[in-house]
């Protein structure tokens, strides 16, 4: 038995002091200086951010800068990621809308705690400790998911489990972030529909809630920088396309030609009169779920994630103090959530592809 | 105060979105039905916990899937019309 360790002024833990002076410090913001948050523009399609390349370069060197103080070649990888991305709109011409520099985020984080990961396993170590040993149990826990479900199939559809599922949440995490969605550049309102400025320092100002009945001469809004990666139709879409996609192939690789017998079931269709219709019937409707399967993976996450984000800047703005961190919780669990189930779903539509109708995948798994 | 033909349709459009979202009970019915069966599953056989929790994950995704077709009409209408 150690030595009993000296008492300290904190003895009930000093985290808990600093979340209790931050709900002071809001109270007093709010109710006491009369500074609340603004409900932001909602808005469906991502907007266009032009300034954002620039903003990628900072990372780039933020992480070079950082990779430099801890000895550490990760940060050059994700460093050379962000500079690639920052010059593909010079070179492509489109658009860099903000929910993209999320993406490009998202995709670094994910890069530098693989790289993470590697390096742990790459030490020899059978108990890696921290992030590794985090997303150790993680796997863990999905490739027995995955055993349990696809059986010998398992390693085959294990990496576009993980990889989705590993990405999605990364992306829906985002949202739980300070600043994404709330620092970006101003822009001008139609009338009627922003904020007034007021300037704190230099070229950075806020919008606030005007006083009710001033007139205002000029609105803005915020459009952000970042914004949540699946608050964007066309990332989650691309996933879902990638998604079903791939369970085809899958699908044709397990099974060869006899996969399209599911589609276009004429097996039975002259040998027992009224059932083979039927039969034939079910593969079509097959077909048109493979279709449907897309729209409902694509509008599952984003329709969560999306509703989310509004639901976040609601609360923010109707209760300013305290009950928003009650809904960063419920955002929490449901961006884990819904990544689990995007992941769990395609791994799920690719054993069934691979297993097939006929037999065969039952004897083990 | 004059009430134009763009205010009607605005409000047209919000209580349209709002009647949309009505699918939305048949999804709730269903995920509470899944989930309550799936915890008297896993209550009378601890170790399926994990066959029927991925089973019940799949069903809750399919039972929520008409919601969303739900919400997509409702965002539909809001932003798009």
């Amino acid at each position: 038995m150690e030595a009993a360790p000296k008492k300290k002024w904190w003895r009930w833990g000093f985290n808990r002091w600093l979340v209790l002076l931050f709900i002071i410090a809001s109270v007093v913001t709010v109710y006491g200086l009369g500074i609340s948050p603004v409900r932001p523009r909602v808005q469906l399609p991502a907007e266009h951010v032009p300034g954002i390349p620039i903003v990628l370069i900072v990372f780039a060197a933020v992480a070079i800068l950082l990779s430099a103080v801890v000895h550490r070649w990760e940060g050059l990888i994700a460093a050379g990621w962000f500079a690639v991305m920052a010059a593909l709109p010079v070179f492509l011409n489109f658009q860099w809308t903000n929910t993209l520099t999320a993406l490009v985020i998202a995709d670094g984080l994910l890069l530098l705690i693989s790289f993470g990961v590697l390096r742990a396993l790459k030490s020899g170590t059978l108990t890696p400790k921290g992030v590794a040993g985090a997303v150790e149990a993680l796997l863990e826990y999905l490739y027995n998911i995955t055993e349990g479900t696809a059986g010998r199939w398992a390693r085959t559809v294990f990496p576009w489990f993980v990889t989705i599922t590993l990405l999605v949440l990364i992306a829906n995490w985002m949202e739980l972030i300070p600043g994404v969605d709330s620092i970006g550049m101003l822009e001008k309102a139609a009338s009627g529909s922003g904020y007034p400025i007021r300037s704190l320092t230099g070229g950075i100002a806020t919008i606030f809630q005007s006083a009710k009945g001033a007139v205002v001469q000029e609105t803005y809004n915020i459009v952000p920088f970042v914004r949540v990666v699946s608050t964007d139709l066309n990332f989650t879409v691309a996933l879902a396309l990638i998604a079903v996609v791939m369970v085809q192939v899958m699908g044709v690789r397990a099974q060869h030609g006899a996969y399209f017998t599911k589609f276009w079931n004429t097996k039975t269709l002259f040998t027992k009169p009224v059932f083979g219709v039927i039969d034939f019937g079910v593969g079509l409707l097959e077909l048109i779920s493979e279709f449907s399967k897309i729209l409902s993976f694509a509008f599952r996450l984003f329709g969560n994630i999306f509703a989310g984000s509004v639901l976040l800047f609601v609360i923010g703005a109707l209760i300013p103090v305290f009950a928003q961190s009650g809904f960063l919780l419920l955002e929490f669990f449901i961006g884990a959530i819904q990544a689990i189930v995007f992941g769990l779903l395609t791994m799920t539509f690719m054993a069934q592809a691979m297993q097939g109708h006929s037999g065969g995948g039952h004897e083990e798994a | 105060m004059n009430i134009t033909g763009a205010d009607l349709i605005g409000a047209a459009k919000l209580i349209g979105a709002g009647l949309a979202m009505i699918g939305a009970i048949g999804a709730g019915a269903g995920i509470g039905i899944v989930t309550s069966g799936a915890v008297q599953a896993m209550g009378r056989n601890p170790d399926a916990t994990g066959t029927v929790q991925t089973n019940m994950i799949l069903g809750i995704a399919f039972a929520e899937a008409v919601a969303i077709y739900c919400l997509v009409v409702a965002l539909l209408i809001l932003f798009v019309f």
